[in-house]
C-alpha cells in the first residue's frame, strides 16, 4: 500500500507498518570455519563455547476450532548463553512451545529448558534449565557472552552458525542501515540493523547470533537471499529487554500511543502554519489510554520534540549513534515504562510543553487482540453456536481473496475499532461458526456476525456472553447481531441438551468454553 | 455470489432457420425436418453490433471499440425483441435476416438492463413488413421439449438446438449481476450468439435465451427469460418509457429453527418468513421491522422459506411483486410481536442497488481538478480501477447492508492523481473516498463541483474518509496548474457530470 510509507507510528497501533514477516530466515550454504584466513587477523576469536543449539516444538491452537490444537512442528535455533546460565533466543522459538531443549553443539548433550521471560513484540525470549547436577555439568563448559550495543553504520559483524559436529561457521556482514520496523507481530516499529552480505548455512534456523568483536551485537531476524540483505534485532533492544527482566518484573517496551503524519509537503506546511524550514510533524491519532493521551496530547498538535530531541518534518530525530531515526525509537527503544517524558508541541499556534509518564498498552487493552501465543483462543459454545473474540491472527488466517462479506467487515472493525471501543466494548464478540445441531437448525450457514446483545444484555466480551446465557427471559435465548439476520433464537433446553451431546462427540470437544 | 460464472451469451448471430412445424398447430415431432427457405422463421434475425466500452480509468477518453453479435426476433411492426446485453454500449446496430445478406441499420427503442431485454427497430422498416412476427406462449412445464433458435458460435447460418425444460427458478441475471428474476433452465445447448433468440415450444415463443455457464463450471445448463418477465417488460414500455422493477427491499430469513418459530409466534404450520433486514428507502421501509413475519402477499401464503405457490409453481415471494409496476399496491399480512397485522403497500423502485451492478450506455462522469480525478463509486469504477483500498471496498460492499446510501447516496472516489509539481505529495491518496471538500459534505459528484467553486479560502481542503490527513492545495497554485495538467495529460474537458 502506497499510503503506508507516509505514516509514522509511535507506539502500538493497528496495521500501519508494512507487514514484514521475518519467519524462518532461509539461508544458503558455504561455510567458513572460524579460523579461516580471510578474517582480519586482529579480530578477537569468537567464543564458540557461548552458543547452544535450541530445539523447540511448537503447537499453536486451531483458530477456527479453538478447542483443538494444530499438529506440532519443530523449530531450531542457536541460542546465546548469557550470565546466570540463561539462554537468549528470539521469541519465535518460544511461541506456542510444548517442549524446548538445549543441545551442546559439539557433544550433542541435551537438556530441557523453560521460558523465563518472553516479549513477542520485541521478539526476544530468555530460557533457563532448572538447577540440577546435570544442568551444572551442561553449563560447565559454556561461557556467557557479553552484549555490545556499540555497533554503528559501517561496522563489520558476523552471523554465527554451527555445523554438524559443532564447528563454528561465520558469515561476515556489513551494517548498512539502521531503521525501525515491525518485528513479527502487529505493533509498532523497533530498531533494526540492516546488513549486507551472504549467509550460508547448514539448515534453516529461527535464531542466529550476530557478533561484533566476540560480543553479542544482535540476533538474525530475516535474510533476503535474493538481495543478500539481512535484518538484525540489535543489541540496544536486547539490552533493554535484559535490563527489564533483571529487576524481577517485566514491563515491556513503552509506547506513546499516537500516529504521526510527515509534513514535507510545502503546501501542507503552509496550511498548518509551519515555516518551511521548521521542525515538526502532525499528530493524527491519539490512542485511548496511551501515554500520549495521558500526557495531554491532542489530535492536531504539531509534535516538535521528545525529551529534548527535535523531531524533523519526516518524524525523525538525530540519534547520536545512528543518525536520522524514527522518533518512535526515542520512546520505545531508549526509555522504559514508568519513565518521565517531556513533549513539546505547537497547539493553536503556541508552543506547549507536556509532561507525562510512559506506559505500555498490553495486548489485552486492544479491542482486537493483536497477537496471541501459548494460550488457546477464548470461546463459548452454546447449542452448536461458536462464539469467539475477534483477533488479528483469526483475520490473518483468511487470505486476501477470501476477504469478502463478513471477513471484510470484521477486518474493517479491526482497522477502526474506535466506534466499538466508545460503546464500551472490551472485545468484539462474534459468531464464528455453527456446528450442525438440532437446536441450531436453520443457522448452519451463518458466521462472522458481531454480537450486540444476548437476552437483552450488552455483550462487551465473552464473559458477558457466558453470563447472559444464564438469564433467558423465556424458554429461548435471544441473540441480537450487528448484521443479517439480526436476531437468532435458541431453545434454552435443547441448546443445553446439544451442549451435552457435543462434549466428547464427533467434534471431540472437551470443554464448552475457554474463558481464562 | 454464485452468479459469477454466468455468461451473457452475446456472440454470434442466429438466422431464422426453418423449424419444421412453425405454423402448424400441433407440436412437431422431434425428428421433423425444417425448411429454412420457407420463411417461417425469417423474423428471427441476426443482430450485428459495434460497441464502445467506456473507459472508467481515463473517463475523458472515448473508450475501447469492439463488436459482437446476437439474435433478435420480430414481435410487432418493425419491433425486434433481443437482450439488453446484445445492444448495450452499441454505436452501430445492423439487422440481417437469414435469407437476405443486406444489413439494415437499427436503433434501440427501449432497453431494460435490469431484466436484460431490449426492443430495437430498423431505421427503414419497409424490408420487414412482410415478415411473420412470432407469437408468445406461456410458461412451459418441466420436462417438456423446447428448441432454441439463434445465431450462436460455430457458423454463420441459423442454428437450432433442442432440449427440455429443466428447472424454473428465481435466478440472478448476469447482465447487471445484481438483479434476480424468474428464469427457466433448459438443457438445449445455448451458446454465445444465441442471446436474444427465441426459445420455442409448439411454434410459440416461451422464452428468450440469455445466459449460461462457462463449460468449466457446468454442462447443459442454459437459461431463458420466461414469458412473465417479457410480458412485464412489454407492458412497462407501453407508455413509451421503461420504469424499472419495483421492490419490497426486504431481506428475509427462513424460519427453520423451532425456537425461532416459537419466539416469533408462528404456530409451526410452515407459514411465514422472518424479516431480517429492511431498506429504509424501500417500499416497506416505514412499515416493516426486523423480526416481523411476512405471512402472505396478495393473499398468497408465504412459506417459512420465503416461497409462495404462484401460478402452479413454487416461487420466491418477490415474484408477486415483480409482476407489478411502480404505483401498484400489494396487500401484505404480517405478524409483529405475535399479533397479525395487515397493510396495503404502494410499490416503488429501490434504486440505491443499481450502482452495485454493471451499468451500460453511460458516459463515465468525472471531475478533474489540478490533476485530482474524482469519480462516483459504482461497479464499473471498481472493476476498471481494480480498487484494493479497504475503505473503498468496505463502502462498496456494505453500501446496502450498512445503509451507507442513506448518508452518502453517491460516494465519490479520488481515483487518480495525475502527477504534477502541485500535487506531488498527494499521489499516495488515490483510491480514497472523499468525505468533505472546503467544508462541503460530498454526497454526490455534483457536490464536488459545488465545493470546488467555493473560492473564499486560500486553500482547497479535501478530507478523505478514514485517511488521517486532509489533502490541501494552495488555491492559486492549483489554478495555475490546472490548465497545464489538462494540456499535458490530453484532457479536453475537465468534467462530465451527466446529461441533466
Amino acid at each position: 500500500m502506497k499510503l503506508f510509507s507516509y505514516f509514522l507510528l509511535l507506539a502500538l497501533s493497528a496495521a500501519v507498518l508494512p507487514a514484514q514477516t521475518p519467519a524462518e530466515p532461509t539461508v544458503v550454504k558455504k561455510k567458513r570455519v572460524l579460523a579461516a584466513t580471510d578474517g582480519p587477523a586482529s579480530r578477537p576469536v569468537v567464543q564458540s563455547s557461548s552458543l547452544v543449539k535450541v530445539n523447540a516444538t511448537s503447537q499453536p491452537y486451531n483458530l477456527h476450532l479453538p478447542w483443538q490444537k494444530e499438529s506440532p512442528s519443530g523449530r531450531r535455533g542457536l541460542g546465546v548463553v548469557l550470565a546466570g546460565n540463561r539462554v537468549l533466543v528470539t521469541a519465535q522459538m518460544a511461541a506456542d512451545a510444548t517442549y524446548i531443549e538445549l543441545e551442546l553443539p559439539e557433544s550433542g548433550q541435551k537438556m530441557p529448558a523453560k521460558v523465563v521471560a518472553v516479549d513477542y513484540e520485541a521478539n526476544l525470549a530468555l530460557l533457563e534449565s532448572p538447577a540440577s547436577d546435570k544442568q551444572k555439568a551442561f553449563f560447565a563448559g559454556l561461557k556467557p557472552m557479553a552484549v555490545d550495543a556499540s555497533a554503528r553504520i559501517g561496522d563489520a559483524v558476523s552471523i554465527l552458525q554451527t555445523g554438524r559436529v559443532g564447528e563454528l561457521i561465520e558469515s561476515p556482514l556489513l551494517i548498512g542501515k539502521v531503521l525501525t520496523r515491525r518485528y513479527n507481530v502487529e505493533g509498532s516499529g523497533f530498531l533494526v540493523y540492516e546488513a549486507n552480505g551472504i549467509i550460508r548455512s547448514e539448515a534453516n534456523s529461527f535464531t542466529l547470533p550476530v557478533v561484533k568483536g566476540g560480543k553479542l551485537a544482535g540476533l538474525l531476524l530475516s535474510y533476503d537471499s535474493k538481495n543478500q540483505v539481512t535484518t538484525i534485532l540489535p543489541a540496544p533492544i536486547i539490552e533493554h529487554f535484559l535490563k527489564d527482566v533483571a529487576d524481577g518484573s517485566y514491563e515491556g517496551f513503552p509506547g506513546l500511543g499516537m500516529e504521526l503524519q510527515a509534513t514535507q509537503d510545502e503546501q501542507f506546511r503552509e496550511y498548518l502554519g509551519l515555516k518551511s524550514d521548521a521542525p515538526g510533524v502532525l499528530i493524527t491519532t491519539i490512542m485511548k489510554g496511551g501515554s500520549a493521551e495521558k500526557a495531554g496530547m491532542k489530535k492536531g498538535d504539531i509534535l516538535l520534540s521528545i525529551n529534548g530531541y527535535t523531531i524533523d518534518s519526516r518524524g525523525d530525530y538525530k540519534d547520536p549513534q545512528f543518525g536520522a531515526l524514527s522518533s518512535s525509537h526515542l520512546v520505545r527503544g531508549r526509555a522504559y515504562v514508568g519513565d518521565k517524558v517531556e513533549i513539546k508541541v505547537i497547539r493553536d499556534g503556541k508552543e506547549v510543553t507536556l509532561n507525562g509518564q510512559l506506559a505500555r498498552r498490553s495486548p489485552d487493552d486492544y479491542l482486537v487482540l493483536p497477537y496471541q501465543f501459548d494460550k488457546g483462543p477464548r470461546y463459548v459454545l452454546m447449542g452448536g453456536l461458536l462464539f469467539q473474540e475477534l483477533s488479528r491472527p483469526y483475520l490473518d488466517a483468511f487470505g486476501e481473496e477470501q476477504r469478502g462479506g463478513a471477513i471484510l467487515r470484521l477486518a474493517r472493525i479491526a482497522a477502526h475499532p474506535d466506534k466499538y471501543e466508545e460503546e464500551g466494548r472490551k472485545k468484539l464478540v462474534f459468531l464464528s461458526m455453527v456446528l450442525p445441531t438440532p437446536s441450531a437448525q436453520g443457522y448452519d450457514k451463518l458466521g462472522g456476525q458481531v454480537i450486540n446483545k444476548v437476552n437483552g444484555k450488552a455483550i462487551n466480551d465473552l464473559n458477558d456472553l457466558a453470563e447472559a446465557f444464564k438469564s433467558a427471559k423465556d424458554t429461548w435465548h435471544v441473540i441480537e447481531l450487528d448484521d443479517f439476520p439480526h436476531i437468532l433464537y435458541l431453545d434454552t433446553f435443547n441448546a443445553e441438551r446439544d451442549n451435552m451431546r457435543l462434549l466428547g462427540g464427533a467434534y471431540r470437544i472437551g470443554s464448552l468454553k475457554r474463558l481464562e | 455470489m454464485n452468479i459469477r460464472p454466468l455468461l451473457p451469451l452475446l456472440a454470434l448471430a442466429l438466422l431464422p432457420s426453418a423449424a419444421s412445424a412453425q405454423p402448424a398447430p400441433a407440436p412437431p415431432p422431434a425428428t421433423q425436418a425444417i425448411d429454412v427457405a420457407s420463411g417461417a422463421w425469417e423474423g428471427i434475425v441476426n443482430i450485428d453490433v459495434s460497441v464502445l466500452f467506456p473507459d472508467y480509468r481515463e473517463p475523458w477518453n472515448a473508450g475501447q471499440p469492439s463488436g459482437g453479435s446476437g439474435t433478435g426476433f420480430l414481435i410487432g411492426k418493425n419491433r425486434f425483441l433481443t437482450n439488453a446485453h446484445v445492444v448495450s454500449n452499441a454505436t452501430r446496430i445492423l439487422i440481417r435476416t437469414t435469407n437476405d445478406p443486406e444489413p439494415h441499420p437499427a436503433k434501440i427503442i427501449h432497453i431494460a438492463h435490469d431484466c436484460d431485454l431490449a426492443i430495437i427497430e430498423a431505421e427503414d422498416g419497409k424490408h420487414f413488413e412482410k415478415l411473420k412476427q412470432l407469437d408468445f406462449g406461456g410458461i412451459p412445464q418441466l420436462n417438456t421439449e423446447v428448441i432454441a433458435i439463434g445465431y450462436p458460435i460455430g457458423g454463420d447460418r441459423i442454428s437450432v438446438t433442442r432440449g427440455v425444460v429443466s428447472r424454473i427458478d428465481f435466478r440472478p441475471y448476469s447482465h447487471t449481476s445484481v438483479d434476480s428474476h424468474l428464469a427457466i433452465q433448459v438443457d438445449a445447448a445455448i451458446n454465445p450468439g444465441n442471446s436474444g433468440g427465441p426459445v420455442m415450444q409448439e411454434g410459440k415463443v416461451v422464452g428468450v435465451a440469455f445466459q449460461g455457464f462457462s463449460g468449466r463450471v457446468a454442462q447443459n445448463v442454459g437459461y431463458m427469460i420466461p414469458i412473465p418477465v417479457i410480458k412485464r417488460f412489454l407492458k412497462d414500455v407501453e407508455d413509451g418509457r421503461y420504469d424499472h422493477y419495483v421492490d419490497l427491499a426486504v431481506s428475509d430469513f427462513s424460519i427453520e429453527n423451532p425456537a425461532q418459530a416459537k419466539a416469533l409466534g408462528t404456530n409451526g404450520d410452515g407459514v411465514g418468513v422472518m424479516v431480517a433486514d429492511v431498506e429504509p428507502a424501500g417500499s416497506v421501509g416505514e412499515l416493516l421491522k426486523i423480526g416481523d413475519v411476512i405471512l402472505s402477499i396478495d393473499d398468497n401464503p408465504v412459506m417459512n422459506n420465503g416461497l409462495v405457490r404462484f401460478e402452479g409453481e413454487l416461487m420466491d415471494m418477490n415474484e408477486i411483486v415483480e409482476r407489478k409496476f411502480a404505483g401498484d399496491t400489494i396487500k401484505l399480512k404480517y405478524m409483529r410481536d405475535g399479533k397479525k397485522q395487515e397493510a396495503t403497500v404502494t410499490l416503488k423502485r429501490f434504486d440505491p442497488y443499481v450502482r452495485l451492478g454493471a451499468q451500460y450506455n453511460q458516459r463515465p462522469r468525472y471531475i478533474v481538478h489540478a490533476g485530482l480525478v474524482f469519480q462516483p463509486l459504482d461497479r464499473n469504477l471498481m472493476d476498471a480501477h481494480q480498487m484494493r483500498d479497504s475503505v473503498v471496498n468496505y463502502v462498496f460492499d456494505n453500501f446496502l447492508t450498512d445503509k451507507l446510501y442513506v448518508e452518502r447516496p453517491e460516494p465519490v472516489v479520488l481515483t487518480n492523481v495525475l502527477p504534477d509539481e502541485v500535487n506531488t505529495w498527494l499521489s499516495p491518496y488515490a483510491h480514497s473516498i472523499v468525505d468533505e471538500i472546503n467544508g462541503v459534505k460530498i454526497k454526490s459528484l455534483k457536490d464536488v463541483k459545488t465545493a470546488l467553486e467555493k473560492k473564499d479560502t486560500a486553500f482547497i481542503e479535501i478530507r478523505l474518509l478514514e485517511k488521517n490527513r486532509p489533502l490541501v492545495l494552495k488555491r492559486e497554485l492549483a489554478q495555475t496548474a490546472h490548465p497545464r495538467i489538462m494540456q499535458t495529460y490530453n484532457i479536453l474537458e475537465d468534467s462530465y457530470l451527466g446529461d441533466e
